[in-house]
C-alpha cells in the first residue's frame, strides 16, 4: 500500500477516534452539565421561608468544624478545627485545637477570644455598636438562621439531598462583615459548610460535621481568664 | 413770662416753626441713625466685661472653628434601626456636597479607611515629637531581635484566630504607628465621650464644619436659610417612616436669636402700641393726642438712638428692648400731662391757659420723675455690661427727651377747637375713691397696711428662696429649634455636661507644648484625688521642636538598609506576603529621609490633608493660630454654684502658666455674685439716692416717709409674687428692681406733689390720681407686651417690671393717698 494513502488512513482513524473520543467528552460534559440543572432548582420566596422554618427547628447546638482562612496577610491559607457549642439567640463556644489553639466564648454581652500559647485574652463588648456586632452576628446566622431575613438577601436553591443559600447583606455594617455568605444545608437540614467574603478579599470556608442538637449546659457560654492571663481590650471598655 | 406760658405761646402761636424745629431735628437724628448704623448681635456683650472667663468665652467664640460647626442628627423609629444604618452614609455624603460645608465628621475616623490613612500620612511627625524617652523606647522595635519577635508572635495570633493581630498587622505593622498616635487616642474623646450614635441606634450625628467667614448674625441667618433648604430635602432616599432631621449648634442659635429680636422688636413695639393706644383711648376718648404721644415717644427712641450711636458707635441689639421701656415710661408722662389738660378745659380754661396749667402744674413733676428715671438707668453703667450700659444711657437720653417733648411737642396734636368730653366715668369713680379716703384714710391705710405689710415679710423671707436662674437657657429663645434639637439629641446620648474650658497661649511652640506638660501633670493629680472627673489637653499634640531635634539625631543612628534586610527575611520566614506590608517599607523610607539634617523639620499639621476628619480633633484644641490653644477639664458635678466656681478656679490653674478659665457653665457660675450685686447693693444704692432727692423735694419727713415706705411696699410685693408664681430671677430681670423703684419714685412724686400743692382736694387729687391709674395700666401694658419677646431674658424682665409697676400702682392708691391724708389731714379741713 502506498503509504501515502496509509498514512491518510491511519490519519482518518485517528481523526476519527478524536471525534469519537470529543464527542464522548461533549456528551459527557453535556450530562455534567445537565445533571446539575436537573437537580439544582431554585426556591421561591415562600418557599425559603419554609425552609429556614424547618432548619430553626432542627437547629444545631454543637458540631466539629474545619476552617480554612485564606488571608492576604499570610502567602498560604491557615487551617484550623476545633469543636463549636451554639445556643440561640446569641451565645456561642468555639474552641480551636491545633498548634495555635484558642478558645472564643461569647455570652451575648461580651466576647472572649483567650490564646492558651500566650496566656492572653481579649476581651471585646458587644451590643455597643462594636464593630465585632456584625461578625458575630455573621456567625450567628451561618449558624441558626436567627432573623437572617431582615439582614440579608436570602436566594436558594435545592441541590441534590441538600440546599445552597445565598446570604447578602443588606445592612452597612454587616456589608463591612463580609461581602457574600455561602451556606450549604444538607438533608437533615443542618449547616454543613460556609463560605464567607470578606470586604478585603479574605475567605474562610468552614465546613461541619458531626452535628448535634443535644442541650448544651449555661456554663459553656461562661469565661474566666485563668490566674495569670493578660486581659487586652483592643477596642476600649 | 413763666416757662409754662411761654411754651403754651409758642406751641399754640408758633406752630409752624415748632414742626420746623421738630422736622430738622428729626432729620439730623435720621442721618445719624442712617449713616451710622452698626448692631452688636453677641448676647456675651450683655455681660460684664471686666470678667475674665467672659473674656474667655468670647476668644473662644472668636478664635476657634468648632464656633463654626454644626450638629446634625438623624433620629428614626425603633425598628428602623438598620434602615437608618443603611441611609447614613448617603445623607453624609449629601452633607459633603452642600457649598456650605467644609468638612463632615460621620462616624470615628478610625472606622475609615481615609481616616486610618490620614493618620497613617502623619505618623513621622508625630513620632519625632514625641519625649525623647518615649521615642527611644518606640524607636527600639526596629532592632532585628524585636521584629523577628513581633512578627512571630503576630503569626500565631492570626493563626489562633485573633482579629486584634489582623488589625493592628495592617494597621502600624511595624509597632511604630500606634505610640506616635498615641497622643491622638488619649486627645480622641469624640467616640467615648461624644458618640456619634446613640446606644439604641435610634440617632446619629453628624459634625458639619461650615465655610461661614464669620459669625456675625446675617452671616449665620444666611448659612441657616441653606442649611434649612437642605433639610428639607435630606430625607430623600430614606424609605423608612418619620425621620427627624435634627440640627443645632452656635450658627443655628446665633441665626435663630437674631431673628427672633427681629420678631421682638416688631411684636413688642405693636403690642405696647395698640394696648397702650387702647387704655388711652379708654380714659380720654381722643385719638389726636394718642398721636401725638407715639409721634413724641417715636421722637424720643430716634434722638435716643441717634445720640447712642454718636456715643457707643455700635450698640448691642439686647437694648432695642428700650424702645418697649421707653414706650411704657414715656407714656405716664403723656397721661399726666394731658389728663391735667383735659381737667383745665374742664374747668373752662382756654387751649393756651389749659396747656400752661398743665405744665405748671405739673411739669416739675415729669422733670423729676423723668430725672430720677433716667439717673436710675444711668446707674446701669456701674454694671461692667456694655450691653447693659448702652441701655441705661439710652433710656436715660430718652427718658429725658419723652419728658420734654410731653410737654411740648404733644400739644401740636391737640387741637384747640376739641370740647373736652361731658362725661367721664373714669374720671367720676377715681373722684368718688379719692373722696372716700381722705375723708376717712384709716380703714383703707389699715387694709393696705396689713395686706403689703404681709407681702413684705413673705418678700423679704429667706423661705422660700426666690429661685436664680444662672443657666444658658435662660439666655435663649423660649421656643428654639436649635435648643429643641439639642435636648433631644441631648437625651439620647450618654450623660455629660459642659466642662470648663482652659484657654493658653503661649510665645511659641516649644513654650507652648512645656506649658501642657505642666498643666497635665498638675490636672492627672487633682484627677487622682478626685478632685475633677477627667480631662483632655493638647499637650502632646502641641510640637516640640527640641524633642523632634534630638529624636531626629537618634534616628542617623539607626541602619534603615539592615532593618529592611530583616523585615524582609522575618515576612519571609513567617510566611507572610511580603506586598501586603508595603506601608512598612515606606514608613521606614519616611523615617530615613527626615533623618538627614537638611531636611526640614516635619509638622504634622502641613501633612494632614484638609478634608480630613481628624481636623475635628485638632480642632477642638487649637485656633486658627496654633500657638492659641484649649484644654477641657469635666468637673465631678455639672457647675451651678459659685462655690463651684471657687473651687475650680482655685484648684485648676498652674502657677507660672497663663491661662483663662472659662466656659459658660462656669461663667455663668462666675456672675452670679455680680448678678446679685446688681440685685442688692445697686439697687439699694438707687434706693438711697432716690431717697436723698425725694428728701430734697418733699422736704417734709412724713411725706418723705410715706414715700420711702410705699417703695419698700412696692419691691417686696412684686418679690413675694415671684415667688409665690415660681417665677425667677436671671441675669437679665434683676434690672427691673431699679426700673419699678423709679416708675414707684415718679407714681409718689406726681400724688404727693399734687397733695402738697392741692386746695380743691378732691377736683386736684382726682385730676392726678386718674392719670397716675391710667399710666400704671400703660405702663403695665407696655411691659406686659414684653411677654410676647421670644427672648426669654426680655419677656422675663416685662414679666418682673409688669407685676412690680402693678403693686407699685396698688401700693400709691390705696397706701399713699389714704396715709398722706392721714399724716397732712390739715389740707382736708383747708377744704
Amino acid at each position: 500500500m502506498n503509504p501515502i494513502i496509509q498514512q491518510v488512513g491511519r490519519d482518518q482513524s485517528l481523526l476519527a477516534v478524536a471525534r469519537a473520543r470529543r464527542s464522548i467528552c461533549l456528551t459527557a460534559l453535556l450530562f455534567l452539565s445537565i445533571a446539575p440543572l436537573a437537580n439544582t432548582e431554585a426556591l421561591s420566596e415562600a418557599d425559603v421561608k419554609n425552609l429556614l422554618a424547618r432548619i430553626r427547628e432542627n437547629r444545631i447546638t454543637q458540631a466539629d468544624f474545619q476552617e480554612q482562612r485564606v488571608i492576604r496577610l499570610m502567602k498560604k491559607p491557615i487551617v484550623n478545627s476545633g469543636k463549636v457549642w451554639f445556643q440561640p439567640p446569641n451565645k456561642f463556644r468555639r474552641e480551636v485545637k491545633g498548634n495555635s489553639p484558642s478558645l472564643t466564648v461569647s455570652d451575648g454581652q461580651q466576647l472572649w477570644i483567650y490564646y492558651p500559647s500566650f496566656k492572653s485574652a481579649e476581651r471585646y463588648s458587644l451590643g455597643k455598636r462594636s464593630p465585632l456586632d456584625s461578625v458575630i452576628a455573621s456567625i450567628n446566622s451561618a449558624l441558626n438562621l436567627e432573623n437572617v431575613e431582615n439582614t440579608f438577601k436570602i436566594t436558594a436553591t435545592r441541590t441534590g439531598n441538600g440546599y445552597e443559600l445565598e446570604l447578602t447583606p443588606r445592612t452597612a455594617a454587616m456589608k463591612r462583615a463580609f461581602q457574600k455568605l455561602d451556606l450549604r444545608i444538607n438533608d437533615k437540614l443542618q449547616a454543613e459548610r460556609t463560605d464567607m467574603l470578606q470586604p478585603n478579599g479574605d475567605r474562610i470556608v468552614t465546613v461541619y460535621t458531626n452535628q448535634k442538637h443535644a442541650p448544651v449546659p449555661p456554663s459553656t457560654f461562661d469565661f474566666t481568664p485563668p490566674p495569670g492571663t493578660d486581659v487586652s481590650t483592643p477596642l476600649g471598655r | 413770662m413763666r416757662i409754662s406760658d411761654l411754651i403754651a405761646r409758642i406751641v399754640t402761636q408758633r406752630r409752624a416753626y415748632v414742626w420746623l424745629g421738630v422736622s430738622a431735628g428729626a432729620i439730623v437724628c435720621l442721618i445719624i441713625f442712617v449713616s451710622r448704623i452698626s448692631l452688636d448681635s453677641d448676647v456675651l456683650n450683655m455681660l460684664p466685661d471686666k470678667f475674665s472667663s467672659l473674656q474667655g468665652l468670647k476668644i473662644y467664640d472668636r478664635a476657634f472653628e468648632q464656633t463654626r460647626e454644626l450638629t446634625f442628627a438623624l433620629h428614626c423609629q425603633p425598628d428602623e434601626v438598620d434602615k437608618l444604618e443603611e441611609f447614613a452614609p448617603i445623607f453624609a455624603e449629601h452633607l459633603r456636597k452642600q457649598p456650605w460645608a467644609e468638612r463632615v465628621l460621620a462616624g470615628s475616623p478610625m472606622q475609615t479607611p481615609d481616616g486610618i490613612r490620614d493618620l497613617q500620612s502623619i505618623a513621622v511627625p508625630l513620632l519625632l515629637n514625641l519625649n525623647p524617652p518615649a521615642f527611644e523606647e518606640t524607636i527600639s522595635i526596629v532592632q532585628p531581635e524585636k521584629l523577628r519577635e513581633r512578627f512571630h508572635r503576630f503569626r500565631e495570633q492570626i493563626e489562633a484566630g485573633s482579629p486584634r493581630a489582623q488589625f493592628e498587622l495592617e494597621f502600624d505593622p511595624l509597632g511604630l504607628i500606634g505610640p506616635a498616635l498615641k497622643p491622638f487616642a488619649e486627645s480622641n474623646r469624640i467616640e467615648e465621650e461624644q458618640p456619634l450614635a446613640s446606644s439604641d441606634r435610634t440617632m446619629r450625628v453628624f459634625l458639619v464644619v461650615t465655610n461661614q467667614p464669620s459669625i456675625s448674625a446675617f452671616e449665620c441667618q444666611r448659612v441657616m436659610r441653606q442649611v434649612n433648604a437642605f433639610c428639607a430635602h435630606a430625607r430623600d432616599g430614606w424609605e423608612g417612616g418619620p425621620l427627624d432631621v435634627l440640627v443645632t449648634g452656635r450658627s443655628a442659635y446665633v441665626a435663630e436669636i437674631s431673628l427672633s429680636m427681629r420678631h421682638d422688636i416688631i411684636a413688642t413695639v405693636i403690642g405696647s402700641v395698640v394696648l397702650v393706644g387702647i387704655i388711652f383711648f379708654a380714659g380720654f376718648g381722643r385719638w389726636m393726642p394718642l398721636l401725638g404721644m407715639g409721634f413724641s415717644l417715636l421722637l424720643s427712641c430716634l434722638a435716643a438712638l441717634a445720640l447712642g450711636l454718636l456715643i457707643f458707635g455700635r450698640l448691642n441689639m439686647v437694648t432695642v428692648g428700650f424702645c418697649a421701656i421707653l414706650v411704657g415710661l414715656g407714656v405716664d408722662f403723656a397721661i399726666l400731662i394731658f389728663g391735667r389738660y383735659q381737667q383745665a378745659r374742664t374747668d373752662s380754661e382756654s387751649h393756651p391757659q389749659a396747656i400752661s396749667t398743665a405744665i405748671q402744674k405739673l411739669g416739675r413733676a415729669v422733670f423729676f420723675g423723668a430725672l430720677t428715671t433716667a439717673v436710675g438707668f444711668l446707674a446701669l453703667i456701674l454694671s461692667g455690661s456694655i450691653g447693659f450700659s448702652q441701655l441705661g444711657v439710652l433710656i436715660a437720653i430718652g427718658i429725658l427727651f419723652a419728658g420734654l417733648f410731653m410737654c411740648t411737642i404733644l400739644f401740636l396734636f391737640v387741637r384747640e377747637g376739641q370740647p373736652p368730653a361731658r362725661h367721664d366715668w373714669i374720671f367720676e369713680a377715681v373722684k368718688k375713691y379719692v373722696a372716700w379716703s381722705v375723708r376717712r384714710p384709716a380703714p383703707i391705710l389699715i387694709l393696705a397696711t396689713v395686706i403689703l405689710s404681709g407681702l413684705t415679710v413673705f418678700g423679704f423671707s429667706p423661705k422660700p428662696p426666690l429661685p436664680f436662674d444662672a443657666s444658658t437657657r435662660s439666655l435663649q429663645p423660649k421656643k428654639s429649634r436649635a435648643a429643641d434639637a439639642l435636648a433631644a439629641i441631648m437625651s439620647n446620648m450618654p450623660l455629660r455636661w459642659e466642662p470648663v474650658l482652659v484657654i493658653v497661649r503661649a510665645p511659641d511652640m516649644q513654650r507652648l507644648r512645656d506649658d501642657w506638660e505642666k498643666i497635665s501633670a498638675h490636672w492627672s493629680e487633682l484627677q487622682v484625688a478626685g478632685k475633677i472627673k477627667t480631662f483632655s489637653t493638647p499637650a502632646a499634640l502641641a510640637s516640640s521642636p527640641r524633642s523632634i531635634q534630638h529624636n531626629r539625631e537618634r534616628l542617623r543612628a539607626i541602619d534603615f538598609q539592615g532593618v529592611r534586610r530583616t523585615l524582609n527575611e522575618t515576612l519571609d520566614a513567617e510566611g507572610f506576603s511580603s506586598d501586603s506590608f508595603s506601608s512598612a517599607y515606606k514608613l521606614l523610607d519616611d523615617l530615613q529621609s527626615v533623618a538627614d539634617p537638611n531636611a526640614p523639620l516635619p509638622n504634622w499639621r502641613d501633612k494632614l490633608p484638609k478634608s480630613s476628619s481628624w481636623w475635628f480633633l485638632v480642632d477642638r484644641y487649637f485656633a486658627q493660630d496654633p500657638l492659641l490653644t484649649v484644654g477641657f477639664v469635666t468637673s465631678n458635678e455639672p457647675i451651678k454654684t459659685h462655690a463651684q466656681y471657687v473651687a475650680l478656679s482655685r484648684e485648676l490653674p498652674v502657677p507660672t502658666v497663663p491661662m483663662i478659665l472659662s466656659g459658660w457653665s462656669y461663667t455663668l457660675a462666675n456672675l452670679l455674685p455680680w448678678a446679685q450685686r446688681q440685685l442688692l447693693i445697686v439697687t439699694s444704692a438707687m434706693a438711697v439716692f432716690e431717697g436723698l432727692l425725694l428728701a430734697v423735694l418733699y422736704r417734709d419727713w412724713r411725706l418723705w416717709a410715706i414715700q420711702e415706705i410705699t417703695l419698700i411696699f412696692g419691691i417686696s410685693a412684686m418679690l413675694a409674687t415671684m415667688k409665690l408664681f415660681n417665677l425667677p430671677l436671671n441675669l437679665l430681670n434683676v434690672l427691673a428692681f431699679r426700673l419699678v423703684i423709679a416708675i414707684g419714685v415718679d407714681y409718689g412724686i406726681y400724688v404727693l406733689f399734687a397733695w402738697q400743692k392741692a386746695r380743691a382736694i378732691e377736683h386736684d387729687i382726682a385730676g392726678v390720681v386718674k392719670p397716675v391709674l391710667l399710666a400704671g395700666l400703660t405702663a403695665l401694658a407696655g411691659f406686659g407686651s414684653l411677654v410676647l419677646a421670644k427672648n426669654p431674658s426680655l419677656s422675663s424682665l416685662g414679666v418682673a417690671c409688669a407685676i412690680g409697676i402693678f403693686w407699685n400702682l396698688v401700693a400709691t392708691i390705696f397706701f399713699t393717698l389714704p396715709a398722706a391724708a392721714a399724716a397732712r389731714p390739715k389740707a382736708w379741713r383747708e377744704e
